[in-house]
């Protein structure tokens, strides 16, 4: 391939997000095995005590690889601009196959941005309620409230993570390579981010 | 089986704690040292060797103190917050007698029984798996009473049919009954002179607000959200299809 490529993913990105996909993964199946009494589930664990230490160790490689996304998308996802609004307004043309003229994009786009923050925030109380219910049993109140907001944000990370797993996969094929080389074709970048691509330095 | 249920009477009790000691047979429990506290209770709480014991309360009256034994163990909900809210199946199940029964293979040692529990009585034994009174369930299986209400010698512990010891109530004159309507009735009924607070119980013991609104509403509506994005993105991949890189508009 002599296609030009850029850089959009380093090592450090790509290994984290595999380190907090891999871990919800095994956190959202262990959990529904908690939630819903999947006694098949709790058996692929090693049984209800082995699936509870696992939830909670796979709990804490989850929380720590969602702050080390801090570094890579907290950023871009706090600046916004007008061209968001009216990437919003165009509903992102993610949507129909139709050509539609989005406004360019910086290195994640508007709905990108959203996302990312709405999963720092209920992945953040996910596991701070996690932590307390595993750390405090002693403390009545926090656990009871804890114990509500973990499922909670269970239903709501349940909800946002497989749409953004087939938007990243199957709707738009190719996208998945950041997540596996890093890198992008040139054209492609600039198609999707036409912003960043400047900003990198590209004509 | 129609239910059955201990009805206590706190006014019959002497403060003999047989039944503490007939639980302990029974149950195979030990014995943990505790400290003199000025007081004739003993144990000071109920714990992983204790799954009932009789509390003592002296109530200063114009005549001199009054003393009050009251016996305490888990109440044996019929809606059971810390059934509700255990994560491990068959951690904790309900025997057909309707006592509250439970499993300490299954058990994780979360504790959040403990934290459901309206009274507080849940208890932990070394490998914090849950320990308390199970209404000597394998007793009460083979149509005994529970080693407690066996041994009671005043009458302080019955045991048997609820209705039938809610009427038994009703005729030594007690017209209600603590446990007869909260929670879905307790099985564990006390036939109470004065207000439940007397005795250091709650007036409407009831299931925690969020665990009612994470059992009826959060859980539905995980599994369904769930369903909807899975749902959607492939009726979006079939309907519309992907988008092909060559399809995109590009930004000159
Ligand atoms: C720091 C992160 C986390 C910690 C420390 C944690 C800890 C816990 C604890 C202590 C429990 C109670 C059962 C047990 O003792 O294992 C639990 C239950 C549960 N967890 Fe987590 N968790 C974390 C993250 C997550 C994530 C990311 C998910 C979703 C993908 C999740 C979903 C669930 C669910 C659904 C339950 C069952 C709730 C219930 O039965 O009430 N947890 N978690
Ligand atoms: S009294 Fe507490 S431990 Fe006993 S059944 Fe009710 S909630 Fe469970
Ligand atoms: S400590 Fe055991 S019995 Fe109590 S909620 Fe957790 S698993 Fe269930």
């Amino acid at each position: 391939m002599s296609e030009r490529m850029i850089r959009k993913a380093g090592a450090f990105e790509i290994l984290n997000h595999w380190a907090l996909a891999l871990s919800f993964f095994v956190l959202a199946l262990s959990g529904a095995g908690f939630l819903y009494h999947l006694e098949g589930v709790a058996a692929l664990f090693g049984g209800p005590q082995g699936m509870r230490g696992i939830h909670n160790w796979a709990g804490v490689v989850f929380a720590v690889s969602l702050a080390g996304t801090v570094f890579n998308y907290l950023g871009v996802s706090l600046s916004f601009s007008y061209d968001d609004i009216d990437w919003l307004m165009k509903g992102g043309g993610y949507l129909s196959r139709k050509k539609i003229n989005v406004p360019p994009q910086d290195k994640i786009n508007t709905g990108q941005k959203l996302y990312y923050l709405g999963v720092l925030f209920a992945g953040g109380l996910i596991s701070a309620s996690g932590l307390a219910i595993w750390l405090l049993p002693g403390n009545r109140e926090l656990v009871l409230a804890s114990h509500f907001v973990h499922t909670l944000c269970y239903a709501a990370l349940l909800f946002f993570i497989p749409i953004h797993i087939y938007l990243a996969t199957l709707a738009n094929p190719g996208t998945v390579r950041i997540m596996i080389s890093g890198t992008v074709p040139l054209d492609w970048a600039r198609k999707r981010h036409a912003k960043w691509v400047k900003k990198m330095g590209y004509e | 089986m129609a239910r059955q249920a201990l009805l206590v009477s706190p006014e019959l009790c002497i403060g003999c704690r047989g039944c503490q000691t007939a639980c302990k047979e029974w149950n195979h429990l030990s014995v943990q040292k505790t400290r003199n506290t000025g007081t004739f209770e003993n144990p000071p709480d109920l714990s992983r060797t204790a799954y009932n014991r009789i509390r003592f309360i002296e109530m200063p009256t114009e005549g001199g103190p009054r003393w009050m034994f009251v016996s305490q163990r888990c109440m044996h909900c019929g809606d059971a917050p810390c059934m509700t809210i255990c994560p491990s199946a068959g951690a904790i199940f309900r025997t057909k007698e309707g006592a509250v029964a439970f499993n300490r293979d299954k058990c994780i040692g979360c504790r959040l029984c403990s934290s459901a529990c309206p009274f507080g009585l849940v208890r932990f034994d070394e490998k914090n798996r849950i320990s308390k009174c199970h209404m000597c369930s394998d007793r009460i299986a083979s149509g005994l009473s529970p080693a407690c209400a066996k041994t009671c010698p005043t009458g302080a512990l019955k045991f048997g049919d609820r209705n039938s010891m809610i009427s038994l109530a009703r005729t030594a004159g007690y017209n209600k009954l603590y446990g007869e309507e909260d929670l879905a009735g307790l099985s564990v009924l006390y036939a109470f002179k004065e207000s439940p607070k007397v005795y250091g119980l709650k007036e409407n013991p009831a299931m925690p607000e969020t665990l009612v609104f994470w059992n009826e509403i959060l859980k539905p509506l995980a599994y369904a959200g769930f369903g909807l994005a899975v749902g959607a993105s492939l009726l979006h991949y079939l309907a519309i299809g992907p988008k092909r890189e060559e399809e995109e508009t590009r930004h000159e």
